[in-house]
């Protein structure tokens, strides 16, 4: 009988790797392999929420889970005010950082670069880069940082990042979607196979929402060969 | 503290800047200048040139588990003072403005970069008339990136080498180290294409594909896009690395020409850089078009 139930279990193990699907790479140090270069395959970058298509705009299905963002009612007018006037108000309209979690669904690629201590993110646009340090505290007293103050720990399989810090001046999409200078940021990098991580982010501002909130989407590896960042220097243009 | 136009970091408005600044032991780069001598060798490039060389004959660096030479760590420039002026300079007589600085170009022997008379006066036209690309927080390219103020944080991950600064803006550069060909010449790069490989324990790299649209200093030297930059880093001690780099553009200069400084390793434990935004809280760019200079566009070659 063995010999029949190892063919048995072999039959039943191929159809998982059967769809393309390829293992997780592993550091040295045994955490998933983060490295490479990503981008997201999703409209998020014109409105987080579901939206219809417009001249420009391609129609999405939006990433935040729910759909509905629990904004404040001071805070829901600011962000209708700043939908009448997203051409010109859009922080991206001025080529300026585009704060996290915005900056992971841009429709540019970016590169994850991973050691034991740090994993620092490369981004196309702009030349931003992120540095999230590993087990570190975040720095003491309130920064106002384009980016925020990012710092990591694995949790299992997932690169958890905590981010803090930020200035009130960015955006979530280009739909004018707040946030304030007490936006706290949860990223969850979970990677699903070897080249599909799933991203999480929950949102936390209680200036601007009533409660915290959460959106997901996936982050594709890019395999074409010698794929490599080059630039989008936005204000040189 | 120095505050010149070479330095857009200094002139944020974001508050957040300052601190970045205070906290940089690179911002006492200024004062470090005047150090005769460097890893047991003398500063002046020319004279630190030979000299490193030869220590790090005997010198048997760390090594990644792959063997390779370690170079990870982040690295200040003190003696460089983020370019000025890469040939000789008599000092900046502005408010604040730089002290005097000996070239850091070691081939030719003069010091100077060897330009076809109208690239000369090109470079002469550019400090007249040109705002330096830097300091509208536009990226250094190379080996700008190398002598820009405060760190660089070199990390070698697989078959790649990322080279990431703190100020000027979040300007960053991959080196892939996988035998890749070069981007198609089609592409302009601010940073360029970095590709590298390792001669002994020397990590040699080669980048093409610039736009030629910045400076190498404060002071109008520039390229075109036909330059190619071949950097050679070597250590010469656990904490010293010496950095050359050989520009090479048919267009612009009659010859190669090589300049070569320290790089030293910031060994504060948990140092870690910190966000500089640049463009984001920009102001003095509109100064200098009030004050009459103009945007930089990349060399007029002649007819």
């Amino acid at each position: 009988m063995k010999p029949i139930v190892c063919a048995l279990a072999l039959i039943a193990l191929v159809p998982a790797l059967s769809h393309g699907q390829s293992r997780v790479q592993r550091t040295a140090d045994g955490k998933p392999d983060l490295s490479g270069i990503w981008q997201v395959m999703n409209t998020a970058a014109w409105d987080i929420q579901a939206h219809n298509a417009q001249k420009g705009v391609p129609a999405g299905p939006g990433v935040v889970d729910g759909n509905e963002l629990p904004y404040t009612r001071e805070a829901l007018t600011k962000k209708k005010s700043n939908y009448e006037n997203r051409a010109t108000a859009d922080p991206e309209s001025k080529c300026y950082l585009p704060g996290v979690p915005r900056i992971t669904y841009m429709p540019f690629p970016f590169q994850i670069v991973q050691t034991p201590a740090q994993v620092t993110f490369l981004y196309e646009y702009a030349h931003a880069v992120r540095n999230i340090f590993v087990n570190t505290p975040h720095i003491e007293g309130q920064l106002f940082w384009w980016m925020g103050d990012s710092r990591g720990r694995w949790e299992g399989d997932t690169l958890v990042v905590d981010v803090t810090d930020f200035n009130d001046e960015t955006w979530f999409d280009r739909a004018g979607n707040l946030h304030s200078d007490a936006l706290h940021v949860v990223e969850r990098y979970t990677p699903l196979d070897a080249d599909h991580i799933t991203y999480e982010a929950t949102i936390e501002d209680p200036k601007v929402f009533t409660r915290p909130w959460q959106m997901s989407m996936i982050l594709n590896r890019h395999k074409e060969k010698n794929f490599r960042l080059l630039e989008y220097e936005c204000f040189s243009f | 503290m120095n505050v010149s136009r070479s330095e857009p970091g200094l002139l944020l408005a974001a508050g957040i800047a300052t601190i970045a600044l205070l906290w940089s032991p690179a911002v006492s780069g200024q004062a470090s200048k005047n150090r005769p001598v460097i890893a047991g060798c003398p500063s002046v490039s020319a004279k630190f040139h030979p000299c490193a060389l030869e220590k790090a004959k005997t010198f048997s660096p760390p090594r990644m588990p792959d063997g390779t030479p370690n170079l990870q760590g982040i690295w200040d420039a003190p003696l460089a003072m983020g370019f000025q002026n890469i040939e000789d300079f008599p000092g900046d007589r502005s408010p604040g403005g730089f002290g005097p600085a000996v070239t850091v170009i070691v081939d030719p022997a003069d010091g100077r970069v060897p330009y076809f008379p109208w690239a000369r006066a090109q470079r002469e036209e550019n400090i007249k008339k040109y705002i330096d690309p830097y300091a509208q927080c536009l990226p250094t390219g190379v080996p700008r990136q190398m002598a820009n103020f405060r760190t660089r944080q070199i990390t070698q991950s697989g078959s790649m080498i990322s080279i990431v600064n703190e100020a000027g803006g979040h300007i960053f550069r991959v080196v892939y180290m996988d035998g890749r060909p070069h981007l198609s010449p089609a592409f302009k790069l601010w940073m360029g294409d970095s590709l590298g490989h390792w001669d002994g324990n020397t990590l040699v790299i080669e980048t093409t594909n610039f736009n030629g649209r910045w400076w190498y200093d404060s002071e109008g030297h520039f390229a075109s896009d036909a330059l190619k930059v071949t950097e050679r880093l070597t250590l010469v001690d656990p904490d010293t690395l010496h950095y050359q780099a050989t520009m090479e553009d048919p267009k612009v200069y009659t010859r190669p020409w090589t300049i070569v400084f320290p790089l030293e390793r910031i060994k504060e434990k948990g140092y870690e850089q910190m966000e500089e935004a640049c463009h984001e809280g920009d102001h003095d760019a509109a100064g200098f078009v009030l004050g009459g200079y103009q945007p930089y566009l990349g060399p007029r070659f002649p007819q």
